[in-house]
């Protein structure tokens, strides 16, 4: 009797779709906390205003961590909470843009100049991580239009980490020929992951979606691991520095991250696709 | 599992990847043709800082021919050999550059430079042998003898470190030794980030450190036709024409450095300023110099692309008798001084008795400037810079030492 209660347990937490992009997010708000010490510190903090999204990320993780455990019983304050920090995630990804958008690129619209520009688009991920804030309290989580909302932001995410990938490894002089392999690989996800919205899949196609989204999280780990032994190598006063002047080691988990994402999305979306099949 | 979704999929994927190829290939050949990662990263990875920080210092650059060439920061600022080395974002590069740095790629313009008296001489004239090595001192001395070996000039401990760092060393630091072995900066002339032909050219580059009253250089130019023209045409002017191929249809009027280093017309550039000079006119006794005959007639060659011979005749002629009226009248000043200290009544050091600043003024002002102006075109400093305040110190000389005699009872 124990044991049903158990397996009901995992297969109710299993379908809880809502929970996993919570998880998502909190997670990812918490790893931004790293990400942005980081990137900002190569700014040396230049602005007082590059502390904002840092407090931001931490303070924002901290109230979802703590709103998320008593989501059933006072749902409006996990609601509530949920909106004022997503909605302030997005102000922040687009303010972020447009404070980005002092970067040489706009001095001189040139390829040269995009490909050194300061990651305008790199505040985005606080757009999309708020977005999802939202979305998982606007729409219910066992339906088609959740899921292609999910996608549809997993998407985004992989637009960025081809433009990413190929503006850092341009930087770089794609000086090793496995430097492409992030560019085509993310180029293989945008194209699968955007067909759901082009065209009706069904669950063999998304069974594929999924083995593409596994590879892309081994492209990603790979690439953590020759960032972080191309940081060992590089001269440079201190471990620190090399992480923040030379291969940033944490850009290439926003794959597997993203697999994660997507992942969750294709799930959920097989899951109403078998549902319908039974029907 | 159907067909279209997944043509879909691979056509976007495909496409994608073949416009990433054609974004790369679409960037400037300066930063994909780089030998190295590090190189492509250093031109524009030091800009992105740096064009906030210090603005100036990359738009001069990206003006420059070096960026024209491809030559990005890294190239200038990698540490040259014995130079300090400083981690810099993730680069090791120098940050005070030298000639050493320079040299690595314009090693036979160091070289001319080397055996210029902008090099070693130019150091020794303030700071003596002081900072130079032997083996410096020993290579300047074969080119411009004389003039290496000497102890430092008397005002250095009569004016103090300060007067000779924010003075003298300006300009006479173009022959600093520098740590690395090498000596002088070229950017003393071409200026930092611009590396600039156009820049050199100018004559008030020069003017930098050639104008004043010991050294009226610039002044005398601007006096001269040659400067006149100058200002009326500078604008018509190419100034920015590639050193080995300059002509008069680009500089059509001369600058400093037209005729005393360009390579108009075919002639032989040289970045030796003197190898077109015949004699020491800085001295207070000129006398020719060692390769006056050679160095004349490449002067005189350079005259001529402009100029007919007979005027260049005359004028080398006319300044020739300045140079040696003026030596008369200098030797007739040094050899009052020379009596006053056989006789006993001038014994204190130099530069420590009135008279002893105005025969100093006399030859290092006066003297010189006629000279000068006698040879670059400049009437008013040959006659009321030059000769008339020459006279009147000698009228004052005489009447100094006349007074010092009678102070000391030897008249």
């Amino acid at each position: 009797m124990g044991g049903r209660n158990r397996t009901d347990r995992l297969a109710a937490w299993a379908r809880d779709h809502q929970l996993w992009v919570e998880l998502f997010v909190l997670l990812n708000l918490g790893g931004l906390v790293l990400d942005i010490y980081l990137a900002h510190s190569q700014n040396q903090f230049r602005r007082a205003s590059e502390y904002v999204p840092l407090y931001f990320s931490l303070a924002a993780a901290v109230a979802l961590a703590i709103v998320l455990p008593v989501r059933r019983q006072w749902p409006a304050v996990w609601r509530d909470v949920g909106h004022l920090v997503g909605w302030l995630a997005v102000a922040t990804g687009l303010a972020g843009v447009v404070l980005h958008l002092d970067s040489r690129f706009f001095d001189e619209r040139t390829i040269r100049s995009l490909t050194y520009a300061a990651p305008f688009a790199a505040p985005l991920a606080f757009t999309g991580l708020g977005l999802l804030l939202i979305l998982n309290r606007l729409v219910a989580a066992d339906t088609t239009e959740w899921a292609h909302w999910v996608i549809l932001l997993a998407l985004g995410g992989f637009i960025g980490n081809f433009v990413f990938s190929l503006t850092d490894h341009a930087q770089n002089g794609f000086f090793n020929p496995i430097e492409w392999v992030p560019v085509v690989s993310s180029a293989f996800a945008i194209g699968f992951l955007i067909v759901p919205f082009a065209a009706e899949v069904g669950i063999a196609y998304l069974r594929l979606c999924g083995a593409i989204l596994v590879v892309q999280a081994l492209v990603g780990v790979i690439g953590f691991g020759l960032h972080a032994q191309a940081d060992f190598r590089q001269p440079a006063g201190s471990l620190f520095e090399r992480v923040l002047t030379g291969a940033p080691p944490m850009a290439p988990l926003l794959f597997p991250n993203l697999v994660v994402l997507g992942g969750i999305g294709l799930w959920a979306l097989s899951r109403q696709r078998a549902g319908r099949a039974r029907l | 599992m159907a067909f279209r979704p997944v043509f879909i999929a691979v056509v976007v994927a495909f496409a994608l990847i073949v416009s990433a190829f054609l974004i790369n290939r679409a960037r400037p050949r300066v930063e994909t043709d780089q030998p190295s990662a590090t190189l492509v990263r250093a031109s524009g990875k030091c800009a992105e800082c740096h064009t906030r920080q210090q603005y100036a210092v990359v738009h001069e650059y990206e003006m420059s021919r070096h960026a024209q060439k491809g030559i990005n920061c890294l190239d200038c600022h990698q540490p040259a050999n014995a130079q300090a080395k400083q981690e810099h974002h993730g680069f090791t590069i120098a940050t005070r550059l030298t000639a050493g740095n320079c040299r690595s790629c314009h090693e036979p313009v160091y070289q001319e430079f080397l055996h210029s008296r902008h090099a070693a001489v130019s150091w020794a004239a303030v700071f003596g042998e002081k900072g130079l090595k032997p083996e410096q001192v020993e290579f300047a001395e074969r080119f411009q003898p004389g003039y290496a070996r000497r102890p430092p000039h008397p005002f250095v401990a009569l004016e103090g470190p300060s007067a000779m760092t924010s003075g003298c060393a300006n300009c006479h630091s173009i022959g600093k030794p520098n740590d690395d072995g090498t000596i002088g900066t070229c950017t003393s002339c071409h200026t930092r980030h611009t590396s600039s032909v156009a820049v050199a050219r100018l004559p008030t580059t020069c003017g930098q450190c050639h104008m004043g009253p010991d050294h009226s250089q610039l002044e005398i130019y601007e006096e001269s036709k040659h400067g006149l023209m100058f200002h009326a045409q500078e604008r018509q002017l190419n100034l920015d024409a590639r050193p080995g191929s300059l002509t008069t249809r680009d500089m059509f009027v001369p600058t400093c450095a037209t005729c005393h280093m360009s390579g108009l017309n075919g002639q032989k550039v040289t970045h030796d300023p003197s190898d077109r000079l015949s004699y020491y006119l800085a001295d207070p006794i000129t006398r020719p110099r060692p390769n006056k005959a050679h160095a004349q007639e490449a002067m005189k060659t350079m005259c001529t692309q402009c100029h007919t011979r007979p005027l260049i005749e005359r004028v080398y002629t006319e300044a020739e008798h300045v140079v040696t009226s003026t030596n008369a009248k200098v030797q007739q000043a040094t050899d009052l001084m020379t009596a006053l200290r056989k006789d006993g009544v001038l014994t204190t050091p130099p530069f420590s008795q009135p008279i002893d600043f105005v025969y100093f003024d006399l030859w290092h002002y006066d003297g010189r400037t006629s000279k000068h102006g006698a040879f670059m075109g400049g009437a008013d400093f040959v006659q009321w810079h030059g000769n008339y305040p020459m006279l009147a110190r000698t009228v004052e000389m005489r009447a100094m030492a006349d007074e010092m005699r009678r102070r000391h009872g030897r008249p």
